[in-house]
């Protein structure tokens, strides 16, 4: 092998702390390294440029690169070097700037480091064989998981570019927590006239297959080539003959559940539909409340049903949909305001959150759009919002802000002025933040022509004084104290990931943070792409986002797809394991660990031998490190090459 | 009738559908009792039973997959029978395992440094006789009476299957249940009095005895891979040929991994080992991490699935996500 060392500079990023040249140089000294040199920055043109001319000059036939992490630039190097006539993978690289450069400040130390690094990879390299990847078929269906506004946009926008889409949504109906909310920012427009005709449009695409109160049960496959196993939850109602009617709701005796979409400051029926605008627009039966279900005996809503669609023995069906990509859009939950119990949540019924007070000022709320306490229904005068409840406090595990409230704070003084002109608004809050089109603006005319007054300091607690509740906090601009009497205290619940999120992420075989919030595969450069082929994000599964963002990150990963789909076959990743038949013993270990599925049972004259599904495998490496015989390998990754590494660092 | 007899008794009526039984032997002396492969009545007549049988028989059920065969186990050897079958190594509708109650064996090592000690070590051994209690050894005409306490294999002093945890015929009154002796562990505890330095020193000691022989890897029934052992394999190139300390660790140290929370303890590689090295340390020690993270101890439910042998997002004793 004719091997090429390039070292990289990155600007001063590495050759700051880094004499490239004197590992350069020193390279030349590593077994059947034949040319090295230092580059300036190796990624642009004239750095590969470099590289290209090199391997036909010299006659290279491996390449070593020493510069970032290979998450950035492997493939833009493995690229040029096939430009060059190479195989892709006669290349290796060494991550020299954040492993180095940008963690240790001693030249000499880092110098020596980044030789080590190189010896490694050329170690490394020397054991490299060519891989040829192969081409399997796609299937040019997608599915969208969450039915908030991120996944309706990411669901019409893949519909409309003629793809066959699987809308899977836990709820009842579709529409997410924007369709819980009464008024947007920074327009004041209603967000079900807005949201509403998208939600209709859902239903009737003629490319939309929609499985409402439904979840995801497991994932196999792979991008391209997905299988999902959808478990669709018993609604006890016949979704084929119910019309929507609402005869059974009108009679249903068990009239005093907390209702879920009015976030739970309202009564409901057991037999439900959440909303007069609900997509599907389908009554199901919560079995936890029923009479018939409870106590054995009831059966109004099936007596008066005038299509028979109550079926009270359906059970959860398992559906199984074929897609080739998926878009996870599930969104966010709330904070749970009780972890704070100094803000009264939970012992006050007039201390609610800020999506509870959306259902109050919503017409389709429980109070029909008038403001009115919970506690004695009572009209309030002096309301105290009060921001940052679970964001921004390290001490609550939630050090990041979530991004909406203050927009929605502000938009709820200015609607509590319209609802009710005497009233006064008050808002405790750390910092506005407001960056956006029309945002800064919106927020000043809370303040200047709604008159909220905001209080910059946080609230210290909350007590009960007669009917009212007692708002005593700090005001940090004025260096005071402040004791506010106030009727309706509404806190600005931060956003969490969404219940459920790791373990859906699991499923999907994405990363997500310790909140549960999806990884995207770059923070700036891939927002909506996952580390998992296939797998794309939008919404506030990722993190906290308001309308605007979601529905660009649902239009965003749509556009990803319809390129994904816009080839007929792909390319498998060749680096994955393979079974050395001859040393093959067949008892199967590999087959029990892979947690893919990926590996299969296959006579072989005769004998029982272990064979990996070529397409299926993700190249983990489980299978190799359980192999005691070491008759399974992982391509690119095999024991002799990580033998080789080890060596090269320990006898350096 | 004794369990011996009754053994015989029901292998003849067994063994017309079998490829052949295994059991133990009279060896070359009356102290050594060697494998025994029975495929006639005459055949059948030769088996011993008793402290003598120190092989664990089910070593060779895996060269044999295909056939019907029959095996007669002790408690311990059950454990590797189970075992195999958890890893699909043997088909159970291929295996007829006839057991009785297991009274403990000897361990050779032990009783042959009583008969140094009594002044005859050399020679022939022409006669052994036990009670339970007392194995009287007989050579170069003397006869030398040693407590069983004395002389059993440890793993018999820390017993907790004198009968087979799997049988489809099992003969006589099973075995009490030995009480554990406080010394049953004393290797583990000796090693974990240890400071580092020392045990690596104790280690290299050892190791430096290695012949590289494989014995323990040979009588090791876990170790499937036969031919293909990466001991010996240029390609993964695990081990050199080299003779040094650091090869022959990396040896016992791989063979330990690959048995972690497979290994039965049975001893085999211990007593194997022509140079006494104390290798089962190694994966008694790894056992008991298995044991502590995973709750699990192997080769005792043929239908349990081993912790290395699957993949769990989330393991019930490790929590690495919180929930």
């Amino acid at each position: 092998m004719r091997i090429g060392v390039f070292v990289c500079h990155c600007g001063s990023n590495i050759e700051g702390t880094v004499d490239t040249a004197a590992v350069a140089k020193a390279t030349l000294e590593f077994p059947e390294v034949v040319y090295a040199t230092d580059t300036m920055y190796a990624c642009s043109e004239p750095g590969q440029d470099g590289i290209i001319q090199a391997i036909k000059e010299k006659n290279l036939t491996g390449v070593v690169v020493a510069s970032c992490t290979p998450r950035m630039h492997e493939p833009t190097f493995r690229k040029a070097v096939e430009r060059a006539g190479l195989n892709r993978f006669m290349f290796e690289m060494a991550n020299i700037r954040e492993h180095v450069s940008w963690i240790g400040k001693n030249r000499e130390a880092n110098t020596n480091k980044s030789l080590d690094l190189v010896r490694i990879a050329v170690e490394k390299l020397r054991r490299d064989a060519p891989l040829i990847p192969s081409k399997f078929s796609v299937n040019k269906r997608v599915m969208i998981i969450g039915g908030g506004v991120a996944g309706i946009q990411a669901a019409l926008d893949c519909a409309d570019g003629g793809l066959q889409v699987v809308l899977v949504e836990r709820e009842s109906t579709i529409g997410g927590k924007m369709a819980k909310l009464d008024k947007t920012f920074p327009t004041v427009d209603c967000s079900s006239c807005i949201l509403g005709p998208k939600m209709v449009d859902v239903a009737q695409h003629p490319n939309i297959t929609l499985h409402a109160y439904s979840e995801v049960d497991s994932i196999g496959g792979y991008v391209g080539n997905f299988q999902v196993k959808v478990k669709k939850k018993a609604t006890y109602v016949d979704w084929e003959l119910c019309t929507g009617c609402g005869a059974c709701i009108e009679k249903c005796p068990s009239k005093k559940n907390p209702d879920a979409f009015n976030e739970k400051i309202g009564p409901c029926t057991s037999i439900n539909i959440p909303f007069p605008q609900a997509i599907p627009k389908k009554a199901y039966i919560d079995a936890t409340t029923c009479r018939q279900f409870v106590k054995g005996k009831c059966g109004v809503c099936a007596k008066v049903c005038p299509t028979g669609a109550i079926r009270y023995d359906m059970t959860d069906e398992i559906v199984t949909e074929d897609v080739g990509a998926i878009v996870a859009a599930t969104g966010y939950d709330l904070f749970d305001i009780k972890k704070i119990p100094e803000y009264g949540s939970g012992t006050y019924p007039d201390v609610i959150t800020g999506l509870q007070y959306e259902r109050l000022l919503s017409a389709s709320g429980p109070t029909g759009g008038h403001i009115k306490r919970p506690s004695d229904g009572k009209e309030p005068k002096n309301i105290v919002f009060i921001q940052c409840v679970g964001s921004r406090d390290k001490s609550l595990d939630r050090p990041y802000c979530s991004g909406f409230c203050c927009m929605y704070t502000a938009k709820q003084t200015i609607l509590t002025k319209d609802h009710i002109p005497d009233s006064q608004s008050y808002v405790f809050y750390m910092d506005i933040r407001s960056p956006g089109k029309m945002y800064d603006e919106f927020t000043r005319r809370a303040m200047e022509e709604y008159g909220a007054r905001y209080i910059r300091g946080r609230v210290a607690m909350v007590y009960p004084k007669g009917d009212k509740l007692m708002v005593r906090g700090a005001d940090t601009l004025a260096g005071t104290q402040v004791e506010i009497e106030a009727d309706l205290v509404v806190l600005a619940a931060g956003a969490e990931a969404a219940k459920g999120a790791p373990q859906l992420a699991e499923k999907l075989r994405i990363s997500y943070d310790k909140y549960g919030f999806f990884m995207e595969s770059h923070p700036k450069l891939k927002p909506v792409e996952t580390n998992t082929a296939g797998v794309y994000l939008a919404g506030s599964c990722q993190g906290p986002k308001d309308i605007p963002q979601s529905v660009g990150q649902g239009s965003a990963a749509a556009a990803k797809v319809l390129a994904l789909f816009s080839k007929d076959m792909l390319e498998s990743d060749p680096q994955i394991s393979r079974v050395d038949i001859k040393r093959c013993v067949g008892c199967g270990k590999c087959i029990m660990t892979c947690p893919f599925k990926a590996i299969k049972e296959v006579e072989f004259r005769g004998q029982k031998k272990a064979e990996v599904i070529e397409t299926v495998c993700q190249g983990c490496g489980i299978c190799t490190s359980t192999c005691p015989q070491g008759a399974i390998q992982l391509s690119h990754f095999t024991d002799n090459q990580i033998l080789a590494e080890v060596n090269a660092l320990c006898q350096s | 009738m004794s369990r011996l007899e009754e053994l015989k008794t029901r292998i003849k009526e067994a063994l017309p559908g079998l490829e052949c039984v295994i059991g133990w032997q009279k060896g070359y002396d009356a102290l050594h009792n060697t494998p025994l492969f029975m495929r006639s009545a005459e055949d059948v007549d030769k088996l011993e039973w008793g402290a003598l049988n120190v092989h664990n028989p089910a070593v060779y059920l895996p060269t044999m997959a295909g056939k019907k065969v029959g095996v007669v186990v002790k408690g311990c050897d059950s454990r590797s029978v189970v075992e195999l079958l958890q890893e699909n190594l043997i088909n159970r509708d291929n295996i007829v395992i006839f057991a009785a109650g297991c009274d403990g064996v000897v361990d050779l090592t032990k009783v042959k440094a009583k008969l140094a000690a009594a002044g005859t070590g050399a020679g022939v051994v022409t006669a052994v006789s036990a009670d339970g209690k007392t194995v009287s050894v007989t050579a170069g005409g003397k006869t030398v009476a040693m407590p069983m306490a004395e002389v059993a294999a440890d793993k018999c002093l820390r017993c907790q299957y004198p009968n087979a945890v799997l049988a489809d015929t099992f003969v006589g009154t099973p075995a009490p249940q030995p009480t554990p002796v406080p010394s049953a562990n004393a290797d583990l505890d000796a090693l974990d009095a240890m400071s580092v330095p020392d045990r690596m020193a104790f280690w290299r000691y050892h190791m430096d005895r290695c012949i590289r022989c494989y014995a323990c890897r040979n009588a090791c029934p876990m170790c499937v891979c036969r031919d293909h052992c990466i001991a010996q394999s240029r390609e993964p190139h695990w081990l050199s040929q080299d003779d040094s300390v650091t090869e022959k660790l990396m040896f016992q140290v791989v063979h330990a991994m690959h048995l972690a929370g497979r290994c039965t303890e049975c001893g085999e590689c211990q007593r194997a080992c022509p140079m006494d090295i104390p290798v089962l340390a190694l994966k008694k020690h790894l056992n008991r991490t298995i044991h502590d993270l995973f709750d699990y101890q192997a080769g005792v439910d043929a239908a349990a699935i081993p912790p290395l042998l699957q993949f769990k997002t989330e393991e019930v004793n490790i929590k690495e996500r919180s929930w």
